[in-house]
């Protein structure tokens, strides 16, 4: 297909909706001179950059409404100076009835139409497909002596994990109650797996083998959400919420 | 319909077999047919807090290896005619029970139409404690209010949550009921001891029954006669309410505050 032919199928024209970067000349004063002199200055600082840019001009700091004509001579002033006037920056309510006097566009900030709330899903049913990417969730209290491991998994207890008790899991680890046993997470070496739980008490937790003994609770985390996830080769804990 | 009851605990020491004389005789006194199963062989308790020990003649062992029948072994009640023991062998060690054995004693109570069956378990979690829980459809948990009571109690739990016929068959586990013994409010309230709500929330389980502390236990235990059978005591009062718990009934707590003294005690600064 010759590109002409592939030109012919497409639209005339597209109408496209994004942040265009606009400066904005924020005026004073609507006395022609003062913003001249005040304009040549500053672009002389910087010939190449102002020429010929697109500006927007910003009324909202005048003290009183212009009139249509001093609007006009701010934009003339502005065009001496090199930069184009393209419109009036949206802001107190007379703009509107002055841009109409003028023909100029209102420039308001642009703002991409409300997106509706995200659905959440319900998580597709992997596990008919693929059992192992599923977490193995366990909903009995975790007794001490009891070992519970989810391999190539995450782990999600509902209930407590007692004293004594050991939970691991080649993922995360998350317990929906008191952690007081030991928790281990990334136990094949997942640095980024993470250990949560509901309220803290554990004897141990670890990540990717990284691990601290807890011979006496920390106050600040003791009873409370907690968190645990490895920082380089930091072990850290924080409370969540 | 019979239920199998293993009264457990995992520590030594802390009221079990106190608790299954109580709780067989309380649950007899309601008019059920009992038997009470001393499973600690070779360290056989049951018959001495029952007051039965010179009755003896066959045991538990002597059943399972057919040296006698089942009805020659069940010690009668002398107290209670619709409460049996069974008592375990002080010469033999736990090897001597055998998982088929002790299903064939349990069917049989079953089929001669007893109500509950009390399995009393011995500490630890060796072959005689796995197979007292194993056939069990309820436990008792007995637990003192102190750290490694509990702990072990919480292994326990874990053992009849995997180690059981019920959770091997997966139909519904063995119903946990935790009973704490040697409960003192006055030391709970100046906080040597775990509170009754400290206990529930580490296991994570409803409380069936709180026995207070009392030096009435090892009276009655050295005069044979099972705590609950004393009438004077608040401790008999404490089982009885565990037993109508045990039995669906609703009743609340009582003897885990301090007594409050009275008007009079005050003033007079008694």
């Amino acid at each position: 297909m010759s590109r002409a032919a592939e030109a012919s199928e497409l639209a005339a024209l597209e109408i496209r909706f994004g942040p265009l970067d606009l400066a904005q000349v924020r005026v004073r004063t609507v006395d022609p001179g003062a913003l001249v002199d005040e304009l040549t200055g500053r672009v002389a600082t910087a010939p190449r950059f102002f020429e010929r840019v697109a500006v927007g001009l910003d009324l909202s700091l005048l003290e009183r409404e212009p009139d249509p004509l001093e609007v006009r001579a701010v934009a003339d002033a502005v065009r001496r100076a090199g930069m184009l006037p393209v419109g009036l920056v949206s802001g107190p309510a007379f703009i509107e009835a002055l841009a109409r006097a003028l023909d100029l566009p209102v420039l308001a900030p642009f703002r991409l139409p409300a997106r509706p709330p995200p659905v959440l899903q319900p998580v597709p049913a992997l596990a008919a497909q693929d059992g192992d990417s599923v977490a193995l969730v366990h909903h009995q209290p975790v007794r001490s002596g009891q070992r519970l491991y989810a391999r190539h998994r995450d782990l999600v207890v509902t209930a407590g994990v007692g004293a004594g008790a050991e939970v691991m899991a080649d993922g995360c680890v998350h317990v929906y109650g008191a952690l007081r046993g030991r928790a281990m997470a990334g136990t094949h070496g997942a640095t980024t797996a993470r250990i949560f739980c509901q309220e803290f008490h554990a004897e141990l937790v670890s990540v990717a083998g990284v691990f601290r003994v807890f011979e006496s609770l920390p106050q600040e985390l003791c009873g409370h959400p907690v968190q645990a996830w490895l920082e380089g080769e930091d072990l850290r804990l924080a409370r969540i919420g | 319909m019979t239920e199998i009851i293993v009264v457990t605990s995992g520590k030594g020491g802390v009221g079990k077999t106190t608790t299954a004389a109580s709780i067989g005789c309380g649950l007899a006194r309601r008019g059920k047919r009992v038997a009470v199963i001393d499973f600690d062989i070779g360290l056989r308790n049951l018959d001495l807090i029952m007051g039965c020990e010179r009755r003896v003649v066959y045991d538990f062992v002597n059943v399972i290896h057919g040296e006698c029948t089942l009805k020659q072994a069940l010690i009668r009640d002398k107290r209670l005619e619709s409460l049996y023991v069974l008592a375990a062998s002080q010469t033999r060690d736990k090897d001597a029970l055998t998982p088929e054995g002790v299903q064939r004693i349990l069917e049989e109570l079953a089929a001669d139409g007893f109500d509950f069956i009390l399995c009393d378990s011995p500490a630890g979690i060796e072959k005689g404690a796995h197979l007292a829980m194993y056939f069990a459809d309820r436990a008792i948990v007995v637990v003192n209010p102190e750290v490694s009571s509990v702990r072990d109690s919480d292994r326990i739990l874990g053992l009849l949550a995997s180690k059981t016929r019920r959770a091997e068959n997966g139909n519904g586990g063995v119903r946990e009921h935790l009973l704490l013994t040697r409960y003192s409010p006055r030391r709970v309230a100046t906080g040597e001891m775990m509170s009754v709500g400290d206990v529930k929330e580490i296991l994570g389980l409803e409380v069936v029954g709180v026995i207070p502390e009392s030096n009435e236990v090892l009276t009655a235990s050295n005069a044979g006669t099972p705590v609950i059978l004393n009438e004077e005591s608040v401790v008999s009062l404490a089982y009885q309410d565990a037993v109508a718990r045990l039995l669906g009934d609703t009743v609340p707590l009582r003897f885990i505050e301090e007594p409050k003294k009275g008007f009079l005690a005050r003033l007079f600064g008694g």
